[in-house]
């Protein structure tokens, strides 16, 4: 339950919720709660909407700023207790507030994006009015934006429950009070589902709960306040995998059993002229030099995780030299199931220091995909990515082997 | 027996498909246009819709939209003369894709792989 809420207009009751997670975004909550404001207001028209503000007790003025953002839609403000951060913390808050008030659509966005739009409330929120259970938005994207999902992502959670679904953690999400039961009694199965692990989580039960996902084309990228990309890497890394790793404890009995994965249903490809990604900058020889230090700190560590076949192709990868750098797709999909199978026979301490060694290899995955990928077209690079995912499809017997 | 709804305007592709994959073991019936396509699908209830992108009348992208949309986990292979497609966003709703040829080893090995996807 949140430690502090403010209902001025007394909502006791809503057809459609969007929930907006904060921590000090005095500066963008407005133009956010504006544009969801003017979505509800647009797209769902006679129907009961409200607005949350989940936030982890901002000091900044976010609940003011939020009050006071232009429009008609009712609000409510939840927050926190001053100790309780994370994202996860919020929404958390949200799925308990939403339940009281017997919603039929529910919808979460970030507050720091800059270009969020009303009708983006209509794409995350209609398909669920029609009858789908979980949305998750397909924004254009450059080909080395989020590496996390092309690396693994996507890969992984494809092979292991069989969904398509290209960007699984991208933050923001329509879902159906059948979903919102679901998180509501499924594990939070660690702490770092409190912070960076919720998105992945959020999606992963909807994944393992069979619920009809769509993905909602937005035609658009999704651009966030500057943020440096490196800042929280290692922790956003630890946290995404480690709720992976933990889910796939929960739900062993559905992803042994999946073959092949499948396709979702897609909305929103007629409405849009689809915007140029924005440009990514990536530092190649960085890339590298992070690959290889992995050696130095490492090497002990990968040779009791992935053992005899893995660490001599590991040998072999860094004898390559940046020029000719290529991180077999198979060789890959290895690393993440031993490490998958691993993490559930380690300690907590130990399994940190595990994903922690893992970074570097992803890195080197990375380089891999920007060699390989550096003179195709947007439309190539996504076609590389899904016969990744192939790679991993085929070898998914591996996991299940190795799982026990 | 699996069926399997063939979904193309040229005639001599399904009775290429027809003739090759009752040869394989399955129950085979088809369409020659998208016309009521959903209706038949309720109808007929095939394990399998085999579609063709290109038809005279028809955009098989915008009818695998709607069969996506109405039976979310009918397999669906698209069938193409030409890869361009990939282009258009609403050919990931397809399970796979092959490329229209007389030998139909790849289709047969994606007919396969879409009836082992049934999700636990």
């Amino acid at each position: 339950m949140a430690f502090y809420e403010e209902n001025p207009q007394s909502v006791t009751k809503a057809d459609v919720i969007v929930g907006i997670p904060t921590f000090n975004e005095a500066g963008n909550i407005a133009q956010t709660t504006e544009q969801v404001d003017r979505g509800l207001s647009e797209y769902f028209p006679g129907m009961e909407c409200v607005i949350i503000n989940c936030d982890n007790h901002s000091t900044d003025g976010t609940r003011e700023a939020f009050f006071a953002a232009a429009g008609k839609v009712p609000r409510i403000y939840l927050s926190s207790p001053p100790e309780e951060r994370g994202k996860g913390v919020n929404l958390r808050n949200f799925f308990t507030k939403s339940k009281q008030l017997s919603p039929k659509a529910l919808i979460t966005v970030e507050a720091d994006v800059r270009n969020i739009a009303a009708h983006w409330i209509r794409d995350l929120g209609m398909p669920i009015i029609k009858g789908a259970g979980y949305v998750c938005p397909l924004y254009v994207r450059h080909k080395y934006e989020a590496t996390l999902t092309s690396s693994f992502l996507y890969p992984l959670l494809r092979c292991l429950y069989g969904r398509r679904v290209r960007q699984p953690n991208v933050g923001d999400f329509g879902f159906s009070p059948k979903m919102l039961d679901i998180f509501l009694e499924a594990p939070f199965v660690n702490e770092h589902i409190g912070n960076y692990g919720i998105d992945i989580w959020m999606t992963n039960i909807a994944l393992a709960s069979r619920v009809p996902i769509v993905q909602a084309f937005m035609g658009a990228p999704k651009v966030h306040r500057l943020k440096d990309p490196d800042e929280h890497l290692r922790t956003l890394f630890r946290e995404v995998l480690s709720t992976i790793f933990e889910l796939m404890k929960v739900y062993k009995s559905f992803w042994e059993q999946v073959k092949w994965s499948k396709p979702t249903a897609l909305s929103g490809t007629d409405l849009y002229e689809v915007e140029t990604p924005l440009p990514v900058e990536i530092d190649a020889a960085k890339l590298h030099r992070q690959f290889l230090a992995g050696f130095d700190r490492y090497y002990g560590l990968w040779e009791k995780v992935y053992g005899p076949t893995i660490v001599p192709k590991l040998q072999e990868i860094r004898s390559m030299g940046l020029q000719h750098f290529a991180f077999p797709t198979q060789t890959w999909a290895t690393i993440m199931f031993d490490s998958a199978a691993a993490y559930q026979r380690m300690d907590q301490a130990a399994r940190n220091e595990m994903l922690d060694a893992l970074l570097p290899l992803h890195l080197g995955k990375v380089l891999s995909f920007v060699k390989k990928t550096e003179r195709m077209s947007l439309q190539q690079a996504e076609d590389y990515v899904e016969t990744e995912c192939a790679i991993f499809e085929e070898n998914k017997p591996y996991i299940v082997k190795v799982w026990d | 027996m699996p069926k399997i709804l063939v979904v193309d305007d040229e005639e001599h592709i399904r009775l290429l498909y027809s003739e090759e994959l009752k040869e394989a073991g399955y129950e085979v019936i088809t369409a020659e246009s998208g016309f009521k396509l959903l209706e038949t699908i309720e109808s007929e209830k095939p394990d399998l819709v085999i579609l063709d992108i290109k038809m005279v009348d028809y955009n098989g992208l915008d009818l695998l939209q709607d069969i996506r949309n109405q039976f979310y986990d009918l397999p669906v292979i698209l069938s193409t003369a030409y890869d361009t497609f990939k282009e258009d966003m609403k050919s990931i709703a397809a399970d796979f894709y092959v490329v229209k040829s007389f030998d139909l080893t790849e289709l047969k090995n994606k007919i396969v792989m879409a009836l082992e996807t049934r999700l636990p």
